[in-house]
């Protein structure tokens, strides 16, 4: 049985806004699971769907065979959601957030206090369970989140964006404490994300998706063993024409970026990158930076689409940020 | 009896046969739950109940004291007789501005884990409701104890005092439940806002909160009498001052209003995150 196994699935928003245009996907039980896109690429519409909050145009999903739309009260009792926006209660404390949702998930009287506590251990928060969640920082406000998703011991546990505007350090601590956790209980994990190398580090398999449709799936190394492409870029001193000449002449293929750099593509960069050196040196070219890169699912998302995954980051990342921080501030 | 409790604290999987009853349970766990949290809320911040007192003691110790000395309204006390109205008027203003809340958890992220836990839609709505009920009816204390400072005169009896007190917890269960049912509809703080401030003041001018049925124009009387505060105000009065009320006709009249929207509310709920 599939973790989730959709199937053809379609929704359009009013407006004729096509979000997903026939989406397959399989979530292995008991697997680390990403879909990766750009923006606006569906992965919030299907996690909307898988969560039982919106319903399909038409196509079917089911979360551990059962059916989203018909059997929506079961998928509800197997999953664990942490939306992209933050779902906590400002004006209230940690603890008092956690009490709250462990009574609305039906969690057993006699058990509350222990399962609350043994999270917030898990996710370091115990020290802060009293200070009220407006005092929280990001990455904080985040480990929260996933620690009350938990409480119901879920079979799923579906992230959206889980660590959109954090910063690195915050970002790995969400992480560890999620790998810890998935390697002691066997919950299957399905991440939406747009940072590639988030899927590439923590997903055992990933989803490409972009503009409601899969345009590839398969552990990142196959992924990017098949379409992406390892490369050595280098930096060489004046004119780039002698060294282009050099390179194509023995066979490489050579791009050039916007800095001015020589992308050479390399199946064992490690390997190429000194050859090259040398055979530029030789030239009489000299190389003044030079670099083996490997291959990134960004790379493969250009290859399949023509498009970087995260383009426009920054402005949303933004956008994320100051809602959170209104958000903090009005409640 | 232990299998039974380990699978209740953690909904692994498979329905047990026990599952209407389980809902049953969960249903009014948690919509006890969000009582809960309301009141945690409050008793962090109480500022919003404290400044919305400030306006409906106005409304009794100006309004109700000079209109006591100037107006022959039928009225003997005055005073006394706008009172369970301007409870009503504060009350049911908070009841309606609820529903921003539910605007703001619609944009935050709440409403969306809230709709994706196993409770059901029918108690994330009767929960908020009686939540925003429970923060309304604290104006009843601060008001009818206002009142009583400047002079009005209520029946002294505990158990009315504490059937006028449930009685506004229960009017305000519709009117909270009107204002998610706007909040469900409008979805933006603007058009919300919009809407809750459009049909307040009416709500509570074309009522018997300030004047008696009885000497209000034909088209007037009419509007107080589709009105539900009407007659959520005549059972407080009735009860309060110890006049002639309808009580069952104040009782049905409100419940079938509550029942309406409560149930629209929960029909509406899930376009409020489309």
């Amino acid at each position: 049985m599939f973790a989730i196994e959709a199937r053809d699935l379609v929704k359009v928003y009013s407006g004729n806004v096509v979000a997903l245009n026939g989406v397959d996907l399989r979530v292995e039980e008991g697997a680390s699971h990403a879909i990766l896109g750009p923006n606006g690429a569906g992965k919030t519409t299907f996690i909307r769907i898988i969560t039982t909050q919106i319903k399909p145009t038409s196509g079917s999903a089911k979360v551990f065979g059962y059916d989203v739309t018909s059997q929506a009260a079961s998928v509800r009792r197997l999953i664990g959601y942490v939306p992209q926006e933050m779902s906590l209660w400002t004006d209230l404390t940690g603890y008092e957030n956690m009490l709250i949702y462990s009574k609305i998930y039906g969690l057993e009287p006699g058990s509350r206090r222990k399962v609350i506590e043994e999270l917030l251990e898990l996710m370091e928060l115990t020290d802060a369970s009293r200070r009220l969640v407006k005092t929280y920082s990001g990455g904080m406000i985040r480990r929260l989140e996933i620690a009350i998703a938990l409480m119901s011991r879920p079979r799923l546990l579906i992230l959206d964006e889980p660590t959109i505007g954090l910063d690195p350090r915050a970002r790995m601590m969400v992480w560890e404490k999620l790998l810890a956790y998935k390697k002691e209980s066997n919950t299957t994990i399905f991440f939406a994300t747009h940072y590639m190398d988030e899927a590439d580090r923590y997903a055992d398999r990933v989803t490409l998706i972009d503009k409601g449709k899969i345009v590839a799936e398969g552990a990142p190394r196959e992924l990017k063993a098949s379409l992406g492409s390892d490369k050595v870029i280098i930096k060489v001193q004046g004119n780039t024409n002698e060294a282009r000449a050099y390179l194509l002449d023995n066979g490489y293929s050579v791009e050039t970026n916007g800095n001015g750099e020589l992308i050479v593509a390399a199946k064992n960069p490690a390997h190429v990158l000194p050859r090259v050196i040398e055979g530029l040196y030789s030239r009489g070219v000299a190389v003044l930076e030079a670099r083996a890169v490997e291959a990134t699912l960004d790379d493969v998302f250009i290859k399949l689409t023509g498009r970087r995954i995260s383009e426009d980051e920054h402005g949303r990342v933004r956008e994320v940020l100051s809602t959170r921080r209104a958000i903090r501030r009005g409640s | 009896m232990s299998m039974e409790e380990s699978e209740r604290s953690y909904p692994q999987g498979e329905l047990s046969g026990g599952g209407a009853r389980m809902r049953g349970e969960l249903s009014s766990a948690s919509i006890l739950a969000m009582v809960e949290m309301e009141i945690r809320r409050l008793m962090h911040d109480p500022s919003e109940i404290v400044a919305r007192a400030v306006q409906p003691i106005l409304w009794i110790v100006v309004f109700g004291v000079v209109m006591a000395r100037r107006v022959l309204l039928g009225v003997e006390d005055y005073r006394s007789f706008i009172a369970p109205g301007v409870v009503f008027q504060s009350a049911t203003f908070i009841s309606l501005a609820y529903g921003i809340m539910m605007v703001f958890e619609r944009e935050s992220g709440i409403l969306k884990r809230l709709l994706s836990t196993p409770t059901p839609r029918s108690s994330i709505v009767i929960g908020r409701a009686l939540a925003g009920s429970i923060r309304a009816s604290t104006q009843y204390v601060l008001v009818i104890l206002s009142a009583f400072l400047v002079g009005a005169h209520f029946k002294t009896n505990a158990p009315l005092l504490i059937g006028g007190y449930l009685t506004v917890i229960y009017v305000c269960m519709g009117f909270t439940a009107l204002s998610i049912l706007i909040a469900s509809l409008m979805k933006t703080r603007e058009r919300f806002m919009g809407i809750i401030g459009a049909i307040t003041m009416p709500l509570f001018f074309a009522s018997n909160a300030l004047y008696p049925i009885s000497i209000m124009p034909t088209a007037i009387k009419i509007v107080a009498l589709v009105n539900p505060l009407t007659y959520a105000v005549d059972m407080l009065r009735g009860m309060l001052l110890g006049l002639q009320a309808n009580y069952m006709l104040d009782l049905i009249s409100i419940t079938a209003f509550n029942m309406l929207v409560i149930a629209s509310s929960i029909k509406l709920l899930d376009r409020i995150i489309e």
